[in-house]
């Protein structure tokens, strides 16, 4: 009945190694192709170069932006992440039993996970939600919002923080940023060839006209149409490891706590949850929150599986909703809440 | 001639290189075993620790439930002697590993009847204090399950590496040995659950 979380967690492994191959041949295939469209539509004045000129400059200005931005990522630790979204450190000797008992369950997953222990925050918001910020398990942070602490009880707690500890021990924050870092160098490359094109255009009014095309304006044209399907693509396969890297903390979280029930029944309070009051300057860091799985774009874009499939997949059935406590539910509401980053 | 020389200089260092690979990872995998057990060790003892704080919150309310507080008492003292005992034969072995198992889990059963004693006394139960007790002793022992459950596995991989081959020709020669796993007999599970309505 209950999911086995070693299948699980390899077959999450698996699709992930997957996306990111795709990812990659999709990066080399554009360049490829660039290359190819300039041999083909502008011939007589790029000649044939033994080497593909466009080609390494699409993957030049893709890696190097790319590596520039993860070198900046890696400078901002997990406590840094935190403090920026206003989330506030717990007193390691705090009195407040709920932040106590907080303490001690992030201890009982280190020692579970044999990981160091992290500091931990707490954001004041009142809806359910947490995430693990930082680039290795030594400079990692775990927050949880205050509606954490008041909502769920012990085993949804701990379900919720052994899923942190999932995301922390499976490193998805660095692959999830040396993707955004790929994303960003797809970005340049297409504005790159937007400025390009701007300026060409500027520059041929002074020019004479030429007998046929202007190769720089070709370059500009190409890196816009490269840039940018490779930067739309890129993101819905940013997407797609990241639901991966959510299913893997899941089975993560089964496998340190044994206890499918904790994390399962947290997914089903904040599926009924209605209020979202997450702060929006976190939007910048990782994809800790983006819109409800309502149509198919923001489907295709979402970072977290659909609430239930993450319940049908932990609980090894179909997705049922009941066995819960009664929950304050409004149905009133038109927008649908953010999802969690849990 | 010096060829020769050279393909067994090169058959030795591979050799040599493939041996220290073997040992490096065994005694890395054994110190692994090492710390985890420790971890359990520093986890018992706290619990060890925290029993007699319960005993001394839950004392003035049920004063008259003298044996049972009695039996925590001693459940106690024998976890900590199998304890003691674990840490003076330098790690666990068998046998003590199995004392310390049962002990524990006596120690378990004891603790658990207290809570269930303490569910009678409602001023008892809304104490700060016996709450944060039950908040401590609850994660404690989440902790000990855990620290066991990560022994348990760094054992397992320390008993494979082992056992692979080619390591299992060197292993015991480079003093390595197949480690016990601490396994708890949960009387608590075995037994069927008593119900009484009086």
């Amino acid at each position: 009945m209950a999911m086995n979380f070693w299948d699980s967690q390899r077959q999450a492994r698996r699709k992930t190694t997957l996306y990111l191959a795709v990812f990659f041949g999709l990066t080399l295939a554009a360049s490829i192709l660039a290359e190819i469209a300039m041999r083909v539509f502008a011939g007589d004045d790029y000649g044939d170069p033994q080497i593909p000129y466009v080609a390494l400059g699409f993957l030049t200005i893709t890696f190097s932006v790319a590596g520039f931005n993860y070198l900046n990522y890696l400078q901002a630790g997990g406590s840094y992440v935190a403090e920026s979204v206003g989330a506030e450190l717990v007193d390691p000797y705090t009195r407040n039993p709920k932040e106590r008992q907080l303490l001690n369950i992030v201890e009982e997953i280190a020692i579970a996970t044999s990981l160091p222990v992290p500091p931990v925050y707490i954001l004041e918001a009142k809806e359910i939600n947490a995430f693990a910020a930082g680039t290795s398990p030594q400079n990692a942070a775990i927050t949880v919002t205050r509606g954490c602490l008041n909502l769920l009880n012990r085993d949804e707690l701990q379900g919720v923080l052994a899923h942190e500890f999932g995301h922390v021990y499976n490193k998805d924050m660095t692959i999830g940023m040396r993707v955004a870092a790929m994303i960003m160098g797809f970005f340049i490359v297409s504005y790159i060839g937007i400025r390009l094109l701007q300026s060409s255009t500027y520059s041929r009014r002074d020019d004479d006209d030429r007998r046929g095309g202007n190769p720089v304006l070709l370059v500009a044209l190409i890196f816009v149409v490269a840039g940018s399907v490779t930067w739309f693509f890129g993101s819905i396969l940013q997407a797609m490891v990241s639901r991966q890297r959510e299913y893997l903390a899941d089975a993560s979280a089964v496998q340190y706590t044994r206890n499918p029930q904790g994390i399962a029944n947290a997914l089903r309070k904040i599926l009924r949850e209605n209020v979202s009051d997450m702060p929006k300057s976190g939007q910048p860091f990782a994809h800790l929150y983006f819109n409800e799985h309502s149509s198919f774009w923001s489907r295709l874009f979402a970072t977290h599986p659909p609430l239930e499939e993450r319940i049908a997949a932990i609980e090894g059935r179909s997705f049922e909703d009941i066995d819960m406590p009664p929950f304050p539910r409004a149905r009133s509401r038109s927008i649908p809440p953010p999802p969690p980053s849990i | 001639m010096s060829t020769l020389l050279i393909v067994i200089l090169v058959i030795a260092v591979l050799f040599a290189l493939w041996a220290m690979g073997i040992y490096n990872r065994l005694v890395q995998l054994r110190n692994q075993v090492n710390n985890a057990w420790s971890q359990i060790d520093v986890q018992l003892q706290r619990r060890y620790d925290l029993i007699p704080n319960l005993v001394e919150a839950v004392k003035g309310y049920m004063g008259y439930e003298k044996g049972t507080l009695e039996a925590v008492i001693s459940a106690r003292n024998q976890a900590q002697a199998a304890r003691n005992q674990v840490q003076q034969s330098g790690g666990p072995t068998e046998s003590s590993l199995k004392d310390l198992a049962t002990a524990d889990s006596a120690l378990r059963g004891a603790v658990t009847n207290i809570m269930a004693l303490a569910e009678n006394y409602p001023q008892l139960r809304a104490s700060e204090n016996m709450q944060q007790l039950q908040e401590e002793l609850s994660s404690t022992e989440n902790k000990v399950a855990f620290a066991r459950q990560a022994y348990n596995d760094n054992v397992m991989t320390y008993n494979t590496a082992q056992q692979e081959f080619p390591a299992v020709l060197v292993a015991s020669a480079l003093g390595h040995h197949i480690v016990e796993l601490f396994q708890v007999e949960d009387q608590q599970v075995k037994k069927a659950p008593k119900v009484s309505f009086s």
